[in-house]
């Protein structure tokens, strides 16, 4: 007997609504990206909770879970945005924390790699506070898209829009960002419409 | 230069131990939340002297570590015929006080180093990679994977009864639970197990269920292509180029 171990996580979930177990494996598919990106926005002490409030949410709010995508990440993310958003205060001292102490990774290899970390080690305080000044909507969207990595298509379906609206709206934020950090931003206009 | 790849690289992280911590704990309460059933038996991370946790290392070769059950866990021993675990980043195998002896499969992989550890755990046990495919279509981080061959059993197992009395499945679909009872496998037959050990985002991997088989014979895999000729032998295992052949059973005499 054969089993399909890639079931697309909409037929898990579909599942879920007669068994329930499944949807276990949802959480086991998604729940690291997930946490790495609640423990980016509100730190330590809090990652571990909204993560499991986010899954929980996604559990009870199963049923409204729309077949058409089969990938639950931008839904999942949508949820985290959610639950993240309860927790403002956190969030905001762990954008100052960054405004204070830029990440200081390992060194990496490739070249262009090196270059985006020497760059945001240098422009680290003037981004996090130009992120922490963009308003809560926008900040959720640029965060989306640059340390979630969602496309612009999963960056509408976490924020219930449309691809169009989420162009406009990210041209908008860059514009802003670029403007506030003058000749140091990192310009890449080919990019504006990827 | 990319300012999106520039902010990207302010994204804090987490030590990787220290999220899979999280992370693990996350899925207690989840699962505690939910009201669903934690798996049975109960799995808990392998805490090693010194209280550091062990985690699951980035997706490739699975590494093993070997517990013994207990305050008194030992790096490095497994003791045949005595309750114990092993751990690795794809499965946990575990012998259990009562005899039963449980898998628990978090990734397919290393189908060698899990037969060695079920043979010695007293489970006559046949693991093989299911061969495949590669296909990238559109996307080229997408790999589709299709087997090549099937392993066919359906005349070479055990009457149900059998199946039942020595398998308990806790869950078929990753992570993966099952339960054996070795002294219900009848002598002279093998515990059969087979599964696709492709690539971490690969699309249309494929397991077996475990089957008792009549005897500890392992079974043919017929092509999928190709009409089989009859008694056709099996091809060589795990085809995929660069992965290392599973360990193969002596026929029995």
């Amino acid at each position: 007997m054969s089993i399909d171990t890639r079931a697309s996580d909409a037929d898990l979930i579909a599942r879920s609504l007669a068994e329930p177990d499944l949807f276990t494996a949802v959480f086991n598919r998604h729940s690291a990206e997930i946490l790495r990106y609640v423990y980016a926005r509100l730190g330590p002490d809090l990652a571990e909770d909204v993560t499991a409030e986010t899954f929980l949410a996604a559990f009870r709010g199963r049923g409204n879970y729309d077949g058409a995508w089969a990938d639950a990440r931008p839904w999942l993310y949508g949820i985290a945005m959610r639950q993240i958003s309860r927790h403002r205060r956190t969030e905001a001292r762990r954008l100052r924390l960054l405004l204070s102490a830029p990440p200081d990774g390992p060194a990496e290899d490739h070249s262009d790699r090196a270059a985006e970390r020497v760059t945001a080690q240098r422009l680290g305080p003037q981004l996090a506070a130009a992120v922490a000044a963009l308003p809560r909507q926008d900040r959720e969207l640029l965060l989306l898209v640059a340390w979630a990595e969602l496309s612009y298509a999963e960056a509408a379906t976490a924020l219930s829009t449309t691809i169009s609206a989420v162009k406009a709206r990210l041209h908008r934020i860059r514009v802003r960002m670029r403007r506030e950090l003058g000749g140091d931003y990192p310009v890449d206009e080919e990019n504006d419409d990827e | 230069m990319n300012d999106l790849a520039t902010l990207r690289e302010l994204r804090p992280e987490a030590p990787p131990a220290e999220l899979e911590t999280m992370r693990m704990s996350a899925r207690d309460r989840f699962v505690a939340g939910t009201a669903l059933k934690p798996a049975r038996p109960r799995w808990r991370r392998p805490v090693l002297a010194g209280g550091i946790t062990t985690v699951a290392a980035a997706a490739g070769v699975a590494t093993a570590l070997i517990l013994t059950s207990g305050p008194g866990a030992v790096l490095g021993q497994h003791t045949t015929g005595h309750a114990g675990k092993v751990v690795t980043t794809a499965w946990t195998v575990s012998e259990d006080a009562d005899g039963t002896v449980s898998i628990y499969l978090q990734q397919y992989a290393d189908p060698s180093g899990l037969q060695q550890t079920l043979q010695a755990d007293g489970v006559n046990a046949i693991v093989r990679a299911i061969p495949y495919t590669e296909q990238t279509f559109l996307n080229p981080d997408k790999t589709i994977v299709t087997p090549t061959c099937n392993y066919v059993t359906l005349n070479d197992r055990e009457p149900l009864s059998v199946q039942g009395a020595v398998l308990t499945v806790g869950r078929e679909a990753l992570p993966a639970l099952f339960v054996i009872h070795p002294a219900a496998i009848p002598p002279g037959s093998a515990l059969f197990l087979a599964f696709m050990v492709s690539p971490p985002n690969a699309t249309g991997n494929i397991a077996m269920k475990p089957v008792v088989l009549s005897d500890d014979t392992a079974p043919a895999c017929v092509p999928v292509t190709t009409k089989p000729a009859s008694g056709a032998s099996a091809p060589p295992i795990g085809q995929k180029a660069g992965s290392p052949a599973p360990h193969v059973l002596p026929k029995a005499a």
